[in-house]
């Protein structure tokens, strides 16, 4: 091993894994807070509970696979599953929820699967989609309803804890997410009518707007620290206009474009999601295959299926794919005709 | 057919002792062979409904063993198979017609499976397998055993998935028992919001999954215990074990 | 912009650290003659040469003291005036640290070389643009230029090659970390580099040249500009390549100059381009204009543990120890440690072996420079490595292979196509050490084809012995068959002859005894022969095979041996297929009566 360290090369980037991760945090904490700022402590008490329960559970599992859990725990990849959980489950929705989400994340997305690189499916998606399809009811009455919209204030800080803590319920205003209420209104309505609707009158997208500018700086700060490629991101815009420009041009029967973009988690899934390196492709062509992927079974999902907000499915199918993108999106390698189009038997020996 | 090779030895040759351990634990349908998936996974929401499938093809199982070794020397190899079924199936049919007759509701619940039990491929698996090569008797521990195996698991699938799922246990065993058992129902956790990925038919891959693993462990300590046996004991004796034992 | 001018862009690359203002700021220093020399007769690639002089004889600076035989053996020259001490191996910087035959030369006492001429030198060709190809080339040979950057191939061997070139590349990119070795020498002898250029242009019958630099050089752009402003040639043009590591290795160069690829496994000849460093360069011109061998080279020595990192000229064979001593490091046992070449390929060496013709840097890092790799995370499959690889490989992809021992679909990952640039290493945000694993994934696959080629040569000699057992067991019984037949036909003669007959049996017997010896000879000689030509067909087999192995351990490490052995591969099949061909005619002709 001696030797093998002395072989060049002698230098190293000075890129780490925990660098890496310790950035996207940072990345999605201005989400965070617009969040937090528009529909109460909720988010910050479920990120709480989530990046701790996450953090116990890859502790829990990793004595259980006998790996070191100090080292581990170190790449800081179990608190960024805990925070991408936090800001997607709805602020109203019980402690154990969360628990379940961030446990179910650890265990048997990451580490039944061998751990940090070794997923297929990314763990805050698919713990996000284990959560909304077990708990329907508090998975959809439990968002929360921005002051503005309601009239109503925010619930305090210990009114929320005691509520996500199950102590005393609050009987706050909640409501469905925008996209959820366009999808269900519109059917009844036309888009100006839509409009005079209490929910809408300071603004389709007052809020919501905010956090995705805000999920969008945190993206911007991650393309600039060239954590992220730029691939995977404009590949999901794509997908997503290639269907929506089309299909929404007509704001009476579907929601209008800038609705996909802005009034869900599109932004945050194509910033924060979709850029996760362990379970999207790996070459620049493939992630953004990747994404296009994802934008395209974003649009169908929300139009066509039955959950109003999509990302955590689409990504969940294309996660299923990642390899087989990787698989034809090999690079031709320098000085060779063709790419290597995938593995051969070795030719029967003579 | 694959499922001879997971057999440890040939079948003709099987003790009797052999042919139970297989059924239930070595060879055990559900966890080793992985056969029989579809119901498997499907009806092992509750207990009751793992109960009521596991019986039915308890009963196909044994039923279709002991015909298909009574006349194993008597059909011709070419029109082995489809006898094979249709013995199958009218096994199937009676356990369907006497489910009508007894727990109506139940039936009316596991609905398309029970007529499915026909292509459960354990039963044709061990028919081809087993029954077709052995007597009367050992096709009937064969039969037993593998239905109880396949049972087993089911209903230990059946009670993870209603405890998780649910917060309960033997809910709905009136179905199947008569009002009698209307009160066997037993509240785990009371005011349990459903957890329906367990009662999904993911919930039950995940289980499954779980369930095969645990085997495993238990397997791997017991081989460890078995080679920890032999490497304590002293040289010489183990030395004479060896000369003694030639594989 | 026009085609001429066009820059192709890499893929992948990275920007490490550059470290080039520590040592390109001062003007190249002439280290003072070592007290002595230690010259392995292995140079880097080729083949050993051998001595041509005895212990205890005094050379002259820039006298031939060992030859090889074969063309890719470059000559070796004295570099100090001095009397030979020894002969004998001595470590040798190479990153497999082996000791090899060289000869140590210890200089004069200053009476002593009062006496004695100082140096030998070749006439100088001041007109050598009237010279013919042939002696230029065989001037190149004759002073032991070997290319100053690579693998220290003899540099004649590229002016000998069949394909035609029309371009030829000066590679002054020098895109390592750390080493301004080139940068100073374009600096300060821009003039001498172009026209080396245009003795190689000539040489090659090329009509282009290209002198590549990347942009973090702007004074020795500007240099080699005036000079070549000076000289008013066309054909030679500047091209400035965007600072980016590994712009400067030999297919990439090619490519971002060209748009080109250099096909894999192949050389750029195949393109008709030949490349060449700027110190080789110059090395042609002092070698053809001032008949001077190359006795020196530029070596920068830097690194946080030099006092006074800069570039020197440096006598070839100076032992790296008296090399840094001189320049105020330092040194005690082995320490302090050096890499040769800078920090992305370079090697750790043993600072007894000499400084050899392809010794660009001595890199001496201090304690806290290069600090040991933290222990590997696991890959989180990030994609980085494949975007940082000059060579578009799946760098992730080899690592799993080379980890699960899967040689075949790292061959099919294109393992072999890898030029451990270690960008790959570089960027991997888990600390994977790539490189590392790459080249035991190749030491493996080139154990394993050379173990089936000896299994296939063992298998077939066995064979063939087998088969000659047999036939001579064949040829025993046919004999005594033979001489069984003989006894009874005799015999029967015996019986059936008459006294009066004697005459024609004693004939008779006279015949039959001269038959008998000429069978005899017949006989001996024929096995002999036979013997012979199956020897010959053998050893054959075994010239191939070796070449065979060396062929493919040539190929597997990109060496540019791998034309003159395919040449040589050939001939020799060639001679295996006579060999054969003559065995069987004898065989068939030798059964026949
Ligand atoms: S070392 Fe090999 S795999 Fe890594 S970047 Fe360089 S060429 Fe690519
Ligand atoms: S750079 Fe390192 S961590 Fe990233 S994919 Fe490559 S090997 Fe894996």
């Amino acid at each position: 091993m001696s030797l093998m360290q002395r072989s060049s090369p002698h230098v190293m980037g000075r890129n780490t894994t925990s660098r890496i991760m310790l950035w996207v945090i940072v990345a999605a904490l201005p989400g965070l807070l617009a969040l937090s700022y528009f529909y109460g402590w909720g988010y910050l008490i479920n990120t709480v509970i989530c990046v701790v329960s996450a953090v116990l559970a890859e502790a829990a599992i990793l004595m259980l696979r006998k790996r070191p859990v100090l080292k581990t725990l170190k790449d800081a990849s179990a608190v960024l599953t805990g925070v991408l959980l936090g800001v997607t489950l709805p602020p109203f929705a019980p402690w154990w929820i969360m628990v379940i989400a961030s446990g179910f994340a650890m265990v048997f997305v990451k580490h039944l699967y061998g751990g940090l690189g070794q997923n297929l499916f990314n763990p805050a998606m698919a713990a996000f989609a284990l959560v909304l399809i077990s708990f329907p009811l508090p998975m959809t009455t439990s968002w929360s309803t921005p002051e503005a919209i309601s009239g109503e204030p925010l619930p305090s800080f210990s009114q929320q804890l005691s509520h996500n803590l199950e102590w005393q319920a609050y009987d706050g205003i909640t409501m469905a997410t925008p996209l959820d209420h366009y999808k269900t209104k519109i059917k009844r309505l036309t888009a100006d009518e839509l409009a005079q609707t209490p929910e809408y009158v300071a603004g389709p997208f007052y809020g919501i707007l905010w956090v995705n500018l805000a999920f969008l700086l945190g993206g911007l700060l991650l393309l600039f620290l060239k954590i992220i490629s730029w691939h995977g991101p404009v590949g999901l815009f794509t997908g997503l206009l290639v269907l929506a420009l089309p299909f929404s041009a007509d704001a009476d029967s579907a929601m209008p474009v800038l609705m996909h973009l802005f009034a869900g988690a599109t932004v945050f899934g194509a910033f924060f999601i979709v850029t996760d390196p362990a379970s999207s492709a790996t070459s620049n062509r493939g992630k953004f295959i990747f994404g296009f992927g994802v934008g395209i079974l974003t649009y169908c999902i929300r139009t066509w299926g039955n959950f109003p907000d999509a990302i955590a499915f689409a990504v969940l199918l294309m996660n299923i794919s990642a390899p087989f993108i990787d698989h034809y999106t090999r690079p031709r390698t320098y000085g060779k005709p063709k790419p290597v189009s995938g593995y051969k038997l070795p030719e029967e020996s003579p | 057919m694959s499922i001879e090779s997971h057999s440890p030895a040939p079948a003709v040759q099987n003790p009797t002792q052999d042919i139970i351990k297989d059924g239930l634990w070595r060879n055990n349908p559900a966890l080793v062979q992985l056969l029989g998936l579809c119901p498997l996974l499907a009806v092992s929401g509750t207990v009751v409904n793992a109960l009521g499938l596991g019986i039915a093809t308890l009963l196909v199982l044994i039923g279709s063993n002991v015909a298909v070794s009574l006349i194993r020397n008597h059909v011709q190899d070419t029109v082995r198979l489809p006898a094979f079924v249709m013995i199958i199936a009218s096994f199937t049919t009676t356990a369907e017609l006497i489910m009508q007759a007894y727990a109506f509701e139940l039936y009316q619940i596991l609905g398309i499976f029970i007529p499915l039990i026909v292509t459960n491929c354990i039963i044709l698996g061990r028919a081809e397998g087993f029954a077709r090569k052995n007597t009367v008797w050992r096709s009937l521990v064969d039969g037993t055993m593998m239905g109880i195996g396949f049972m087993g698991i089911l209903l230990l699938l059946g009670i993870i998935r209603e405890v998780i799922g649910q917060g309960t246990l033997f809910a709905g065993m009136e179905l199947m028992f008569g009002p009698a058992a209307v009160n066997w129902k037993w509240v785990i956790i009371p005011d349990y919001s459903q957890f329906l990925f367990a009662v999904l038919p993911p919930g039950a891959f995940v289980a499954l999954g779980l369930l095969i693993a645990g085997k495993n462990v238990i397997d791997d300590r017991q081989k460890q215990r078995v080679q920890k046996a032999v490497d304590d004991q002293p040289a010489l004796s183990r030395r004479v074990r060896v000369t003694g034992h030639i594989h | 912009m026009s085609r001429v001018d066009r820059i192709w862009p890499l893929p992948g690359g990275i920007h490490p650290p550059e470290h080039k203002s520590e040592s390109n700021g001062r003007p190249i220093a002439r280290l003072p003659a070592p007290h002595h020399v230690v010259l392995p007769l292995h140079q880097n690639s080729g083949l050993p040469a051998e001595p041509m002089v005895a212990i205890g004889e005094q050379v002259q600076r820039g006298q031939l003291i060992a030859k090889g035989h074969h063309p890719v053996s470059a000559l070796v020259h004295a570099t100090i005036s001095g009397r030979v001490t020894a002969i004998e191996d001595r470590p040798f910087a190479h990153p497999s640290g082996l000791s090899v035959p060289s000869i140590v030369i210890e200089s004069l006492s200053d009476q002593e070389a009062a006496l004695s001429p100082e140096a030998v030198s070749m006439a100088p060709m001041r007109d050598w643009a009237t010279e013919t190809k042939e002696r230029l080339v065989s001037r190149i040979q004759e002073a032991g230029i070997t290319g100053l950057g690579g693998a220290g191939f003899p540099s004649h061997i590229k002016y000998l090659g069949q394909r035609q070139i029309h371009t030829l590349i000066v590679n002054g990119v020098e895109c390592e970390p750390y080493i301004t070795a080139d940068d100073r020498l374009m600096r300060e002898h821009a003039t001498d580099i172009v026209t080396g250029t245009q003795i190689a242009l000539k040489i090659l019958s090329a009509s282009t040249a290209f002198i590549a630099i990347e942009d973090n050089k702007p004074e020795a752009i500007s240099a080699i500009k005036a000079a070549l402003v000076a000289v008013t040639d066309t054909r030679i043009k500047v091209k400035v390549v965007p600072t980016k590591y590994p712009s400067g290795g030999e297919k990439q160069l090619v490519y971002l100059l060209t748009g080109r690829e250099v096909p894999s496994g192949d050389i750029p000849a195949s393109l008709g381009i030949v490349m060449q460093n700027t110190g080789t360069l110059y090395a042609i011109k002092e070698a053809v204009v001032s008949g001077t061998p190359m006795t020196e080279r530029v070596v920068t020595i830097t690194g946080e543990g030099t006092p006074n990192p800069g570039n020197y000229w440096v006598t070839i064979g100076t032992p790296i120890q008296d090399a840094l001593a001189a320049t105020q490091v330092a040194v005690t046992g082995n320490r302090p440690r050096v890499i040769m070449g800078g920090p992305m390929m370079g090697y750790d060496v043993d600072i007894t072996a000499p400084v050899s013709k392809v010794t660009n840097c001595l890199l001496v890092p201090s304690a806290t420079e290069f600090p040991t790799a933290p222990d590997p995370d696991p890959c989180i499959r990030c994609g980085l490595c494949e975007q940082a690889c000059p060579a578009n490989l799946l760098p992730q992809k080899l690592f799993w292979n080379a980890v699960h021992h899967e040689w075949e679909q790292a061959r099919l990952n294109s393992l072999s196509d890898c030029i451990e640039c270690g960008a790959c290493s570089w960027v991997c945000p888990s600390n994977i050490p790539l490189v590392q694993h790459y080249r035991f994934a190749k030491a493996e696959i080139k154990r394993e084809a050379i173990e089936t080629i000896k299994a296939d040569q063992s298998r077939l000699r066995f064979e063939q012995r087998q088969a000659r057992l047999e036939r001579d067991a064949a040829e025993k019984d046919a004999k005594r068959k033979a001489r069984a037949a003989e006894a009874a036909k005799a015999q029967a003669a015996k019986a059936q002859d008459t006294p009066s007959t004697l005459d024609a049996s004693a004939k008779d017997a006279i015949l039959a005894s001269v038959a008998r010896a000429k069978a005899k000879k017949a006989a001996s000689t024929g096995p002999v022969t036979q013997e012979a030509l199956e020897n010959t067909v053998v050893l054959a087999q075994q010239a191939v095979d070796k070449t065979r192995v060396k062929l493919a351990t040539a190929v597997s490490d990109g060496l540019p041996s791998v034309e003159a052995l395919t040449g040589a591969l050939q001939k020799l099949e060639k001679r295996l297929a006579d060999a054969q061909s003559a065995l069987q005619s004898h065989t068939e002709t030798g059964d026949a009566p």
